[in-house]
């Protein structure tokens, strides 16, 4: 329990009379940097949703950073969300939930929530651009207008725009090209962490292998083993 | 077509349009159609007429000598239908968003709420101020002023100006403002506004208080023209929701153009000799129906057809 950052426990969620995910016990350490792996359609977009009330209904204790967000709720979904995020929390939704209209300037100042976050927002721009340099061209260009990977860096970026200490990145790879997607997981293992912590949800096992401190397989809702290091080449 | 009729058009539209881009900007943010639309008008109108009656006087003691008394009550009555219109917009918040916004069917569940508030309140202003019609003073000025040799009436422009002055200011805000870009977040992806932070419920409390604002403008302008009344907010409740519709819910670019055409048309109907005023509803309604026979999206589906 102590030096956990997120310590989940008993987590079962799902939609109306499906239940997705099965008491699953998880726990996530400062300043780590793991994935989670499956196939389609056993639960790692679940997972992330639970933690961030975003299901139909959920129990089971999710505890993040000493505070305890999770509970029993069947009603409500999304409405604590919000206050989930300000906790510090970051998700890049599976899919990008992306405003279609916004430029990629708005876009990402849209991320910067926090009051300290909101002042210094040019500031934090210019990082997101370092880490993704083709979005600095594109400043002004609408996020509807741009290719499956410069939406995926602007979700990824929009992410990254205020302090979270915890980082939630769906299926980072999904739609995009292998080379497109290899950049993008490229640049999600250069982040410096620092006493934060990252979840990667993933189907393509090849594409982390040997590059996060941990690995956990997920199968029919259930979590399976600590897969740790794996080298499949 | 005189410059007065063109004036008289651009004065219809100015009200129409304060009512369209309220519905409009409400369904596209919130997600709700507002029936009380109607009574956030016809309440407005009552406050701005007792404003009037509580004011009137006193600003004849202070500034009659220097002749801004007028313009003074002008401004404060105006002031005082703003206030009402939101703080009813607050009122519907609190009644028809705040306790069902998460549930299923919000929409269908907000418009039957909604609708039963309008009705209320149009019951209780029946109950407590009666059926008789009351006159607002004529304080946005009165008379005619000749420009190019066609006469002009005072109060229509004033009304075109007001407008303009403040809605532009409204959607510069709505373009600029941090306030503006979450809104506008939420209204594009509601899911994702949730992920970066930006709370629905605080975001809508604002862009209801807003457009119960404008809807509290538009009844003290209209009331220049036409008497405060419990049902007064029927025909603007009307008026506003079809040009909405016509401009494609949502759009406000399209709610401007759509305010604009259907003030156009009313002003012209009005002129013809064998249709007259009894017509433009028909009129109105007839051009409504062919254009979304057409353009089932609305105006606004062209405008942002166009500008890609």
């Amino acid at each position: 329990m102590s030096g956990k950052l997120l310590n989940i426990q008993g987590l079962s969620a799902g939609y109306g009379p499906l239940r997705v995910l099965h008491e699953i016990d998880f726990s996530v350490a400062a300043g780590e940097r793991l994935a989670i792996v499956g196939l389609n359609g056993h639960g790692k977009t679940t997972l992330f949703r639970a933690i961030m009330h975003l299901v139909g209904w959920q129990q089971g204790s999710i505890v993040f950073d000493g505070t305890e967000i999770g509970g029993t709720r069947s009603l409500g979904e999304g409405r604590r969300t919000p206050g989930i995020v300000r906790l510090g929390v970051a998700m890049t939704p599976q899919g990008d939930a992306i405003f279609p209209g916004l430029t990629v300037k708005q876009h990402l100042d849209c991320g910067a929530y926090t009051k300290a976050a909101w002042r210094d927002r040019a500031l934090r721009r210019d990082h997101v651009y370092d880490i993704f340099p083709q979005l600095k061209e594109r400043e002004q260009a609408y996020v509807g207008k741009l290719s499956g990977g410069e939406r995926r860096m602007v979700s990824v970026g929009r992410a990254l725009m205020a302090d979270a200490k915890l980082y939630l990145i769906d299926e980072p790879s999904l739609g995009l090209a292998p080379r497109i997607s290899q950049r993008v997981v490229d640049a999600l293992i250069d982040i410096g962490l620092d006493g934060r912590a990252m979840v990667i949800a993933e189907q393509n096992v090849a594409l982390l292998t040997g590059k996060v401190d941990r690995m956990i397989g997920m199968h029919a809702g259930h979590l399976r083993g600590d897969v740790g290091h794996v080298d499949l080449l | 077509m005189d410059a007065g009729l063109i004036v008289y058009a651009l004065y219809l539209a100015a009200i129409y349009g304060l009512m369209a881009i309220g519905i409009s900007l409400l369904w596209s943010s919130v997600g709700m159609v507002n029936m009380a639309h109607g009574a956030t008008f016809a309440f407005a109108g009552y406050a701005a007429y007792f404003a009037a009656i509580w004011a009137g006087p006193l600003a004849k003691d202070w500034l009659g000598a220097t002749g801004w008394s007028q313009p003074a009550l002008a401004v404060f009555i105006g002031l005082v239908a703003i206030c009402a219109g939101a703080l009813f917009g607050v009122v519907i918040y609190l009644v028809a968003y705040l306790t069902i916004h998460d549930k299923q069917n919000f929409p269908v569940r907000s418009l039957i709420i909604t609708l039963a508030l309008n009705l209320a309140t149009v019951q209780m202003l029946l109950w407590a101020f009666g059926p008789q019609q009351k006159a607002l003073p004529r304080v946005f000025g009165v008379g005619r002023f000749d420009w190019l040799g066609m006469s002009i009436r005072v109060d229509q422009v004033v009304t075109i100006v007001a407008t303009t002055l403040l809605l532009g200011t409204v959607l510069v805000w709505l373009r600029h403002s941090r306030r503006g870009l979450e809104i506008r977040a939420v209204m594009q992806n509601a899911e994702g506004a949730a992920l970066c932070g930006i709370s629905s419920r605080k975001t809508a409390l604002p862009i209801m208080m807003l457009t119960g604002a404008l809807a509290g403008l538009a009844a003290v302008l209209l009331s220049q023209n036409v008497f405060v009344s419990p049902t007064a907010g029927v025909t603007p409740l009307i008026k506003g929701l079809t040009i909405a519709l016509l401009g494609g819910l949502g759009s406000v670019p399209g709610a401007v153009a759509g305010a604009v055409l259907i003030g156009f048309i009313e002003a012209a109907t009005g002129a013809i000799p064998f249709l007259g005023q009894r017509y433009v509803l028909f009129v109105q309604f007839t051009f409504i129906v062919c254009v979304l026979l057409i353009r089932p999206r609305g105006l606004g589906g062209l405008l942002d057809e166009t500008r890609e």
